[in-house]
């Protein structure tokens, strides 16, 4: 088992202390907090070895650029791609998402084909998808879930034809913490000859993910998820695909050669990365790959997984409580609920001035929440850093809430 | 305590004033706030001389946004419509007696937000 109280001094943030009391922090799942290895490899960057990439001739130039790029070769190991060639820098996972449906889905997809997503996504794996059915005219088809947040796999055979080109789906729910069963779905896709994108925003951050093992054409996810900075994500994409799509943004650097009326590309992975990069985020990312690495991600998945079954052991304890999704045994360490009657707003302010940070409201996920019958719910989500303690403060501050509201709610 | 969960606020919330529906509203209203899903639904009913005789709202939300239609509604009675239409976001956050964060200034002011969505309505209905 990992020792989350050493864990937690790697995190300066955590000793903070916000609204007078010492903080706890349970909204990873919207972004994680960094650790010193990650605050001090960007720090020393931009202090010692900061130039432009790519184009200097210049030693210093060189330097940046060897860091920048050797946050490719750890994030191609660490998802363990075939080539580095395979793993192109961009935003976050929004952007690799949209990456994909401009510069590939607009050749690939035409009337009557289908894309297949699900009812769990996240607003960044749906409404690129609209935009791209708006356009080409192919038709966006959902795969249905469980009342108690599981993906319908029975579904898949009725859904899955020869129709669908992409299947986009979670390997785990922002909301619900399902685990989804990725490498199975991947193969029933494949099966009727689509291409499958994965989100990975969720799941690369607290599982270990091996795009070889998943069998996944396309994988994105955010390294300010996984205790990197904000600013960088990731796209990774078969060579295949990725040598036969065009450009997405156009610019400096992914060109080869450019004349007046015309350019040619330059080769993988620059061919998508358009403008000078997020280099010190990419040098910062590298370091976040090395701190995971360092902890382990196998140890990491159990580590959450333990918290989040205590949390949730906890939780289920008090009278009007309810948790969404899948027992712990089949979830991350995300566990998103309702309280009574009270207004996700007013629990996570009150909260809060007990310093306890949750989010409150749809987590970017409002077909979800429709489909549960729920306008919000409070989440409280875990990380590596968290602990049972702080389980413990928030069970113990829910019944604080529930206790200062009284009778009113 | 320095936040804007105080007695009255929970006592608006719990026992909401003007709760409900009018059988002939002049002024009618409804909004969501998409960050929250908040919904509110304003009906105000003039008299003779264009002042609120009647009020109601009705909604689904939280604590501070429905506390606030029920301090607002009581605000309004009585008020011609040049003296609806003057009102001022701190006018309104000024009713509720209690701070408001910049988190929770959406929800104090989905009311005010209604009314004015009413009014611009009313005085410019659409054909």
């Amino acid at each position: 088992m990992l020792d989350a109280e050493r864990i937690r001094a790697d995190f300066p943030i955590l000793s903070c202390r916000t609204n007078d009391k010492p903080l706890i922090f349970l909204d990873s799942a919207a972004s994680s907090q960094k650790p010193a290895a990650v605050l001090e490899a960007m720090d020393a960057a931009y202090r010692t070895c900061y130039a432009n990439v790519h184009r200097g001739v210049y030693a210093l130039s060189e330097e940046a650029t060897r860091y920048y790029e050797e946050a490719r070769d750890k994030v191609t190991a660490f998802i363990n791609a075939a080539a580095r060639e395979e793993v192109i820098f961009t935003r976050n996972a929004t952007e690799s998402i949209n990456l994909v449906a401009y510069a590939w889905g607009r050749k690939a997809l035409g009337p009557g084909d289908r894309i297949l997503a699900t009812e769990m996504e996240h607003h960044s794996n749906i409404v690129p998808w609209q935009l791209l059915a708006q356009e080409t005219g192919a038709e966006l088809r959902y795969l249905p879930i469980t009342d108690a947040g599981e993906l319908q796999l029975d579904a898949l055979d009725d859904l899955l034809d020869e129709r669908v080109k992409l299947m986009a789906f979670t390997l785990m729910s922002n909301v619900l913490g399902t685990i989804t069963p990725a490498a199975e779905i991947v193969r029933r896709a494949h099966a009727v000859g689509a291409t499958v994108l994965v989100d990975g925003a969720q799941g690369v951050p607290h599982l270990p993910v091996d795009v070889q093992a998943l069998g996944c054409d396309f994988l994105a996810f955010s390294a300010h998820k996984m205790c990197g900075p904000t600013g960088i994500g990731v796209l990774y994409g078969r060579r295949a695909l990725l040598e036969a799509m065009p450009p997405f943004l156009g610019g400096g650097d992914m060109i080869r050669r450019v004349e007046l009326h015309r350019a040619t590309w330059n080769d993988l992975p620059w061919k998508f990365e358009a403008g000078t990069p997020p280099i010190v985020e990419g040098i910062g990312l590298g370091a976040a790959v090395d701190y995971l690495n360092r902890l382990g991600m196998d140890a990491i998945a159990a580590h959450e997984r333990d918290t989040a079954r205590y949390a949730m052991e906890r939780l289920s304890a008090l009278p009007g409580l309810h948790i969404v999704g899948p027992p712990a045994d089949r979830r991350g360490g995300v566990i998103a609920f309702t309280f009574r009657a009270i207004h996700p707003h007013d629990l996570a302010h009150l909260l809060d001035t007990e310093g306890i940070a949750v989010r409150a409201g749809h987590h970017c996920a409002q077909p979800l929440h429709a489909r549960l019958g729920l306008n919000a719910t409070t989440r409280a989500s875990f990380y590596v850093y968290n602990t049972r303690a702080d389980a413990d403060r928030l069970a113990e501050g829910l019944e604080h809430v529930a206790h200062m509201l009284g009778k009113a709610v | 305590m320095s936040d804007v969960y105080r007695p009255h606020i929970l006592d608006h919330y719990a026992n909401p004033r003007n709760q409900g529906r009018l059988d002939a509203p002049d002024i009618v209203a409804d909004a969501d706030d998409p960050s929250c899903g908040d919904q509110l639904r304003l009906e105000i009913a003039l008299d003779a001389h264009g002042r609120v005789a009647q009020v109601a709202f009705e909604g689904e939300g939280c604590i501070v946004s429905m506390a606030s239609a029920s301090i607002f509604t009581e605000s309004v009675k009585g008020k011609s419509l040049e003296e609806l239409e003057a009102l001022s976001e701190e006018d309104a956050l000024a009713l509720l007696d209690a701070p408001v964060s910049a988190a929770r200034r959406r929800c104090a002011l989905l009311p005010l937000k209604v009314l004015q969505t009413g009014l611009k309505t009313y005085r410019e209905p659409s054909p």
